[in-house]
């Protein structure tokens, strides 16, 4: 049994929480962005998580085949496969239609003298940074847990 | 006489040290997809398992994959994710302490080991 996973699998998860956080720091950096690389006005981010479904690397199908698949932890359904972390599969922008502000002497302001901007609400932005905080401290502490675990195992070897 | 450095109790000691740690992994894929849409929490059978293992000490067979199935009777948020926060602490604080009672057994197996060793001292 390969302890060392549960570390990678809580390591995966924290990674992929940092990057929501980061995320949702660039939104709320580009709240009054009205000028992207595109020529339009910033659009809000969003991460989107996927289960990771196990690779079929050669790292893995070697450990696998020396280890007889006997530390592998199988998914429901189809065995062999590791339910290990997560990662993030996209990350996709808002299809909200900017925000309109009346200001004629804005260089971005259209000819009707509106300027776009981006719909980003700051509380929304909070509670999803709040929410990435808590995953990643739970997953840190996780990762304490299975560390307590691996450093009470090489107890075993003291007498 | 054979002398076996492996007792029965150390295997089955083993055995449950793996079934603990398999556990701990299932919460932590558990706890790593808190966040993932559509995630159901995975868990495993403990007792069932564990009397697998011990008759697989018993029949001299080699340790087997769990049998992993979605936990039933949990309540789904609206992105059908339905993984507990204070489900899987609870969860990884149990695993983590059948782990460490499987290392306290283990060491007094062993050191009951190197007592008969040391004997004649």
């Amino acid at each position: 049994m390969n302890l060392f996973g549960l570390m990678e699998t809580s390591g995966s998860a924290m990674q992929a929480e940092r990057m929501r956080a980061e995320v949702v720091a660039t939104n709320m950096a580009n709240a009054e962005t009205t000028r992207t690389a595109s020529g339009r006005p910033y659009r809000r981010q969003m991460v989107v998580f996927a289960a990771n479904q196990g690779d079929s690397g050669f790292a893995t199908s070697l450990s696998d085949a020396a280890n007889q698949n006997i530390a592998r932890l199988p998914t429901p359904g189809s065995q062999g496969d590791a339910a290990a972390g997560v990662h993030i599969a996209a990350v996709v922008e808002d299809s909200a239609p900017p925000l309109k502000r009346y200001d004629p002497g804005h260089p971005d302001a259209g000819p009707d003298g509106f300027v776009s901007y981006p719909d980003i609400n700051p509380l929304t932005e909070m509670v999803d940074l709040m929410g990435a905080t808590r995953a990643y401290g739970l997953n840190g502490s996780a990762v304490q847990a299975e560390k307590s675990m691996i450093s009470s195992a090489l107890e075993i070897a003291k007498t | 006489m054979n002398m076996e450095v492996e007792t029965r109790l150390s295997e089955q000691v083993a055995r449950y040290m793996d079934l603990a740690a398999s556990e701990a992994k299932l919460t932590a894929a558990n706890m790593a997809n808190i966040d993932t849409p559509g995630y159901q929490a995975l868990g495993m059978d403990f007792e069932a398992e564990m009397r697998e293992a011990l008759s697989g000490v018993d029949d001299d067979r080699g340790p087997r994959p769990v049998h992993v199935k979605t936990v039933e009777g949990l309540i789904a948020r609206p992105d059908g994710n339905d993984v507990s926060m204070d489900r899987e602490s609870l969860n990884l604080a149990e695993a983590q302490l059948k782990f460490k009672t499987g290392v306290a057994l283990l060491r007094q197996e062993y050191q009951r080991l190197m007592d008969a060793i040391h004997v004649d001292k």
